[in-house]
């Protein structure tokens, strides 16, 4: 006898298929399933003001003498002092390394991802 | 047709023309090193110079060197807190009535000094100081602000917020102060230079209205101190 003809479902059910493997995929992702070349855009945390204690100190010694300079000299040597470190660290600060509060700015790790940009093929 | 052809050749043009315009800044290749005018540093001798100082005359052969400006001196009488003095005094380019107007406030200090120095009585002529270059440098330093104000935006509002300032902002603070208050305090017929030496002795004894100028500068300072944490640097 010649094979019957049967409807298709029939073929696929009796097979199998439906029940192991060819089931449409469940998950249907957006994009590719990668790591981005890029980071988002935060805003970065600005840094606190310097030398404020050293600053306070010279007021209070202000406003016991009047404002005037002459007994105040300690302090202000001290302020002075303070600001120069705060100036010379700034300045020293490199911005490819960490900042104070361990983060790095969104643009340069934009930069470093560029450099090293994820492979999507292989040759 | 001719038009854009016109336009096209101008721009050609103008792209090979050099710049002729002046500019404010340095137009020097960075390859120049700005010219020494120290004597002293040129008559010392070869042994006594350390590694860098020899390392720097090397380079000095083989560098091309910038041409001297014409404000800077290798007299022993230039001092450069002076012209910069006479500099801000200077209007509209006339370098000759400013310098000679410097001159004449150090003749009157001088003057007004030794009157004194010979009216006093023995005891006292040590502690009177007749140097009118010293006399200027004190009375600078007086002058001189410790802290400054500056404009810091937040949420809309401007604060006045307590603020470092640097060596170059001071010294600019107190002579523009100086000088502002001999042009404009004054009465109309006293000449600049007797302004100037009464201003300056008036300072030099931590006293008068650039004084009084700077004491209240640093009280608006300490009454905003609590806005000084909108500082970032």
């Amino acid at each position: 006898m010649a094979a019957p003809a049967y409807p298709a479902w029939v073929t696929r059910w009796v097979s199998g298929q439906w029940r192991n493997k060819k089931r449409p995929p469940t998950l249907r992702p957006p994009r590719a399933l990668a790591l981005a070349d890029k980071v988002a855009n935060r805003r970065e945390q600005s840094t606190e003001a310097t030398c404020i204690t050293e600053m306070s100190v010279m007021m209070a010694c202000w406003k016991q003498n009047d404002f005037n300079d002459a007994p105040c000299a300690e302090e202000i040597r001290m302020f002075y002092d303070c600001v120069a470190k705060a100036e010379k660290e700034r300045k020293n600060q490199n911005e490819d390394t960490l900042s104070s509060r361990g983060n790095l700015p969104s643009s340069k790790v934009n930069k470093l991802l560029k450099r090293f940009p994820q492979i999507t093929r292989y040759v | 047709m001719a038009a854009p052809s016109a336009a096209g050749l101008g721009r050609r043009l103008r792209a090979w023309l050099p710049r002729i315009m002046p500019v404010r800044w340095s137009r020097y290749n960075p390859s120049y090193l700005e010219p020494e005018v120290k004597k002293e540093s040129h008559q010392k001798p070869l042994e006594e110079l350390t590694e860098e100082e020899r390392e720097q005359m090397e380079l000095k052969a083989v560098r091309p060197i910038k041409a001297a400006p014409p404000s800077l001196s290798s007299s022993v009488f230039s001092d450069p807190m002076i012209s910069k003095f006479t500099n801000m005094m200077m209007k509209s380019g006339n370098k000759v009535l400013a310098r000679s107007l410097m001159s004449q406030t150090l003749e009157a200090i001088k003057r007004k000094q030794l009157e004194k120095y010979h009216k006093a009585p023995e005891n006292e002529k040590e502690t009177i100081e007749c140097n009118p270059y010293v006399i200027f440098h004190q009375a600078l330093k007086n002058c001189q602000p410790i802290i400054g104000l500056s404009n810091i935006t937040r949420g809309g509002k401007t604060y006045q917020v307590p603020v470092p300032l640097t060596d170059n902002r001071k010294r600019f603070l107190a002579m523009k102060w100086l000088i502002t208050e001999c042009r404009e305090n004054k009465h109309r017929r006293t000449l600049m230079p007797e302004k100037l030496s009464q201003e300056l002795l008036l300072a030099f004894n931590n006293e008068g209205p650039v004084i009084k100028r700077k004491h209240i500068l640093h009280k608006m300072a300490e009454a905003n101190r609590a806005y000084a944490h909108f500082r970032w640097w």
